[in-house]
């Protein structure tokens, strides 16, 4: 950090930038009401799919409806779940036939404010998008949905849907779509803000009691000139770029942290490449993106496919500029990694200061947003 | 046999003594997090005529100016004097006696965890850059505190946030050609 630069415009630092991410956004119609306090921008949202509080509900019912696998076995919430933050606390997730995802489930808390959505994926931005790769996908099998296996008569023989669908969509004929499902998810999805963590409590409400002196002094590590965190989780969102109603779209970011060095021309295990999966440029192997670190206490396993067990662990990561595996499989010097981003370049910190920067980072849980109603299961148990 | 109220006399003083030194262990252990906590008073040093001492309620005192920026996608308000007004009150070159050898300065603001930028009396003096360079001590009307006071500098014409510092603790002026 720099104690100082901060975040006034949250500047692109430049590195590794790219040209992704313009999101055709405005501001949410509707009167949708987002409850956010002081502080938070309100969130983008698709020209082509205004909030209403009707779609949210929706969303939220099919969310929480393991009538979207075909096997009837899985719902997003299976691998989102809300006390994890909309994660699920395993190392990498797994799908409903029982076949196991390469990484690990992301959080979709403040989901609405990302300028990308996946780990690795430049090209999603839109939840709408976004949504059909869990839904569709074969690679891996999530939910194992095939169109035409019947899933929206599934939907449709449900009398909560058959008024839900028409008030979400009343301008329709017939909204039971698979385009109208992945907008009310998308919808739900944008309606789950954190914003009333003790951390929030303290910085936009000034309650100088609602964090420890640890945590205050974590907080000061954090944005300051040794550790640095904020140059790559900065902002209100503590993550990479973030979108809004205000802003138009702006470039994003991935970073190889140092995390593998393997020997050979493809440095990080397979199949998880960073986003070089997608440009197949050699120098964008093992770049993710930084994640939000709001409700991070809860989210463990952390990085990209669950490698790393506890926040302290994370913090000793960067600390040595890189993890270092000495043998097995994923020997390897992570620190050396060639593509790894400079600002990976370690730092010290006594045991004293590194619980403090835990303490930061678990002040940043909002017990609110975990058990809130609104974002919970709306179908009897 | 003998030994033992010896032992005992042992045993007593390094009681005693860790009974001293527990307190001093726990002043240690204050001390290191009073360190830490930013001071209050922001100094002005260098090649000025005196070293100069401000608290928030001295830049209250002068004329304090409010700047809304862009921070974070909302919109926040500022509240601090130029630092151009704080460096003529520190007796820095500006102003009429910025002029030859005194356009050769420069000012390093230093922050608490160590960071520094620099700032020239050519780009915030009217007659020159005239450039709006803030020092706040008000953020939405309240008291700067943790990571970001009590002071810090608000760049409003930066395009990048890196010379925005926070933690602001100290200005020095130095002058290259005296």
């Amino acid at each position: 950090m720099r104690t100082s630069p901060p975040s006034l415009p949250l500047f692109c630092l430049g590195i590794a930038c790219l040209g992704f991410g313009a999101i055709p956004l405005t501001q949410a119609g509707g009167g949708y009401d987002w409850r956010l306090p002081k502080g938070f921008p309100e969130p983008g949202v698709p020209v082509d799919n205004p909030m209403t509080a009707s779609k949210v509900e929706l969303g939220r019912r099919l969310f929480y409806d393991k009538r979207m696998s075909a096997n009837g076995k899985s719902s997003c919430a299976t691998c989102h779940k809300q006390e994890l933050a909309f994660t699920d606390g395993l190392k990498e997730s797994v799908g409903s036939t029982g076949e196991h995802h390469s990484r690990n489930a992301m959080s979709l808390v403040n989901v609405a404010y990302s300028a990308v959505l996946t780990w690795s994926d430049p090209t999603k931005t839109k939840l709408e998008d976004q949504a059909l790769v869990p839904m569709f996908g074969t690679h891996p099998i999530e939910l194992g949905l095939r169109e035409g296996d019947g899933f929206i008569s599934r939907l449709q023989s449900d009398a909560f849907y058959r008024q839900l669908f028409p008030t979400a969509f009343p301008e329709q004929a017939n909204p039971f779509t698979v385009g109208n499902v992945t907008k009310a998810i998308a919808c739900f999805e944008r309606s789950i803000i954190s914003a009333r963590s003790p951390y929030d409590r303290y910085h936009f409400g000034g309650d100088d009691n609602a964090v420890s002196p640890s945590a205050k002094h974590g907080e000061e590590l954090f944005f300051g000139e040794s550790c640095k965190c904020f140059q790559c989780h900065g902002g209100f969102n503590f993550s990479d770029a973030t979108v809004s109603a205000r802003t138009t779209g702006r470039h994003t970011e991935f970073h190889n942290t140092g995390l593998y060095n393997l020997s050979g021309e493809l440095t990080y295990p397979e199949p998880n490449l960073g986003i070089y999966e997608h440009t197949r440029l050699i120098t964008d192997i093992g770049k993710f993106k930084a994640p939000t670190l709001r409700n991070i206490a809860v989210t463990g396993p952390y990085m990209h496919d669950g490698s790393i067990a506890t926040l302290g662990e994370v913090v000793d990561h960067y600390a040595a500029g890189g993890r270092t595996i000495h043998d097995g499989l994923f020997a390897g010097e992570g620190s050396r990694n060639p593509n790894k981003d400079p600002r990976i370049a370690g730092f010290k910190i006594s045991p004293q200061d590194r619980a403090d920067l835990v303490a930061f980072l678990t002040c940043l849980t909002d017990q609110e947003v975990l058990h809130d109603p609104r974002f919970g299961n709306p179908w009897p148990q | 046999m003998n030994n033992r109220p010896l032992r005992k006399r042992y045993l007593s003083l390094l009681l005693a003594a860790v009974a001293l030194a527990g307190p001093f262990l726990n002043l240690s252990a204050r001390a290191w997090r009073q360190d830490s906590k930013p001071s209050e008073t922001l100094l002005v040093t260098g090649d000025i005529p005196t070293p100069v001492g401000l608290k928030a309620e001295d830049l209250d005192k002068m004329q304090p100016e409010s700047v809304t920026v862009n921070e974070e996608d909302a919109s926040t308000n500022y509240t601090g004097v130029t630092l151009r007004s704080v460096l003529e009150k520190a007796g820095a070159p500006m102003g009429k006696s910025l002029r030859g050898k005194g356009l050769a300065s420069y000012v390093l603001a230093k922050a608490r965890d160590g960071y520094q930028v620099v700032f020239t009396p050519g780009e915030l003096d009217a007659s020159f850059g005239n450039e709006r360079v803030l020092i706040a001590y008000k953020r939405e009307g309240k008291a700067l505190f943790g990571y970001q006071g009590p002071f810090r500098i608000i760049c409003p014409n930066d395009k990048a946030g890196a010379r925005s510092i926070r933690m602001l603790e100290s200005l020095e002026v130095v002058r290259l050609r005296k």
